[in-house]
């Protein structure tokens, strides 16, 4: 559903991204894991096409971001959501407005319809009735999770998570982490950046793991666990054995 | 002599990419009225804030032009006694030149500061890559109610500016040279400045066409936080205030030749 092939991305002149070539199948869960600043919310707005790479595509079933205009691209990312590492909730709008932008925006439901969604999407992120607060009222967990309700109420098949735990109590990011879980689709495809590996492992059905700019291994959690490679023992170290249990 | 060469050039490539991304920038907000694709409750939310940002404002600066205009030819006026030249001289200083320029330096201080500040926080804060991610146009959603927003309220203001200028006008001449303020605004109306009057309005318009180009360019590209956003606002304050200058002198020669 997603593949990725030989894709290079560098900022003024140093490499961030190297010769990358993944596929994800439909239905999985990807956790992109590495070390701060190896470039994986980079490759989270090179999957959406948010910006382009110096070399390389991204493919979304079969479709060449790299080839299209403005309209097909808009069109394919009807279909993608994503959560931003620093929310980018909308600060002029309340967070009833921000939750329901996508399904205004897409025009297909009545104003009633709309109101009931956020509802009950606020509800299933754990804050009921905040519709009229406005981003600059809330707490860093609370826009986390409006966040993470407006990137997944339109229903979109593709998700795209920067860090939804960061700067989170372990109670929301483990409620956060489910409610990945539960929203993703057998017929879509969730990529998951963290830096909450133990959180991840009962998320996550395959393992990206960036290094240096590269890849630097991908697989399920069982080669995970298998594997002798010092970088990847670095990086599970936190709660190494529960990590990968 | 190379160095100095190197500069002088990256000089110049840094102003042909300035206002070459200005007038894409420009290209893209015009392509997003045909069809229109304005957001009506940002379009709404854009006319609100720049009228009300804008209004005390020019105002205040109108109010104090007008009286300037005749504090300064007062002196004269009393001397040589030709008072009746006092309306013209203030309408005509007002309503052509000084009323659009100083009431557009005053509007880009307020109002586009405010936008490149207001736009350059969304992008550093990835709300603008957010609504990419969502399937919308930033320039369509973003950019083009702000620049129609400026364009017609500072026409308007400019009018609005123009009559609180002789408002202003007219009360220092009766306070100083006791001309009272029927005979003043008569005495404007006689000198029959219509085309001046119309060509400070059309230099308001333009003067909020460069303003909302410029604010909203810096504010889009800027980058590494707070910090970040302070240089743009810094640095399109200064190009609003030179771009004023420029389409002002360029609307001046079209108009003289017409």
């Amino acid at each position: 559903m997603i593949d990725v092939r030989h894709l290079s991305i560098s900022y003024e002149g140093s490499p961030v991204l190297t010769d990358m070539t993944f596929r994800v199948a439909k239905g999985t869960i990807l956790g992109v894991v590495g070390a701060g600043g190896v470039g994986k919310s980079v490759l989270l707005k090179l999957l959406c096409g948010l910006i382009q790479p110096d070399d390389g595509d991204v493919q979304i079933d079969g479709l060449s971001i790299r080839g299209l205009d403005d309209d097909a691209l808009a069109d394919l990312r009807r279909r993608m959501g994503m959560l931003f590492q620093n929310y980018a909730l909308f600060d002029f709008m309340t967070v009833g407005e921000n939750v329901a932008f996508p399904l205004e925006q897409a025009r297909e439901d009545s104003p009633q319809d709309i109101q009931a969604k956020v509802s009950e999407r606020l509800s299933e992120v754990g804050l009921p009735g905040i519709e009229r607060m406005y981003p600059r009222e809330l707490s860093g967990g609370m826009k986390k999770r409006v966040s993470l309700a407006r990137a997944t109420i339109a229903g979109a098949n593709i998700l795209l998570y920067d860090d939804p735990a960061a700067g989170l109590d372990p109670v929301t990011s483990s409620k956060i982490f489910s409610l990945i879980r539960r929203l993703h689709s057998s017929e879509g495809v969730s990529v998951v950046v963290s830096h909450d590996i133990d959180r991840m492992v009962g998320v996550c059905d395959e393992w990206l793991v960036l290094h240096q700019g590269r890849i630097w291994f991908m697989g399920d959690v069982h080669a995970v666990r298998a594997s002798n490679d010092p970088v990847i023992a670095t990086l599970f170290d936190t709660q190494p054995q529960e990590a990968v249990r | 002599m190379t160095s100095f060469l190197t500069r002088i050039g990256g000089t110049v490539r840094s102003l042909v990419v300035l206002t070459g991304g200005m007038f894409l920038l420009l290209m893209k907000i015009l392509r997003s009225f045909v069809p229109m694709a304005c957001d009506s409750r940002e379009t709404w939310r854009a006319f609100y804030k720049v009228g009300v940002k804008g209004f005390p404002i020019v105002v205040l600066t109108a109010l104090f032009t007008g009286a300037i205009m005749v504090l300064q030819s007062g002196h004269y006026v009393a001397r040589t006694g030709a008072t009746s030249l006092l309306g013209w001289a203030a309408g005509f200083a007002v309503f052509a030149e000084i009323g659009p320029i100083l009431i557009g330096l005053m509007f880009s201080g307020r109002v586009g500061a405010n936008n490149t500040a207001e736009l350059g926080t969304m992008v550093v804060t990835e709300q603008v890559d957010a609504l990419r991610s969502l399937a919308i146009e930033p320039t369509a959603y973003l950019v083009a109610p702000r620049f129609l927003a400026m364009t017609l309220m500072l026409f308007l203001l400019t009018a609005m500016g123009d009559l609180f200028a002789l408002v202003g006008g007219a009360a220092t001449a009766k306070v100083m040279l006791d001309v009272p303020v029927g005979i003043f605004f008569q005495q404007v109306v006689d000198a029959q400045l219509l085309d001046e009057y119309w060509l400070g309005l059309l230099k308001g318009m333009v003067f909020g066409m460069s303003i909302a180009v410029v604010s909203c360019y810096f504010g889009l590209r800027a980058s590494g936080g707070a910090a970040g956003v302070g240089r743009a606002v810094n640095a399109s304050v200064v190009a609003a205030a030179i771009s004023i200058f420029v389409t002002d002198y360029v609307v001046a020669l079209l108009w003289g030749a017409m």
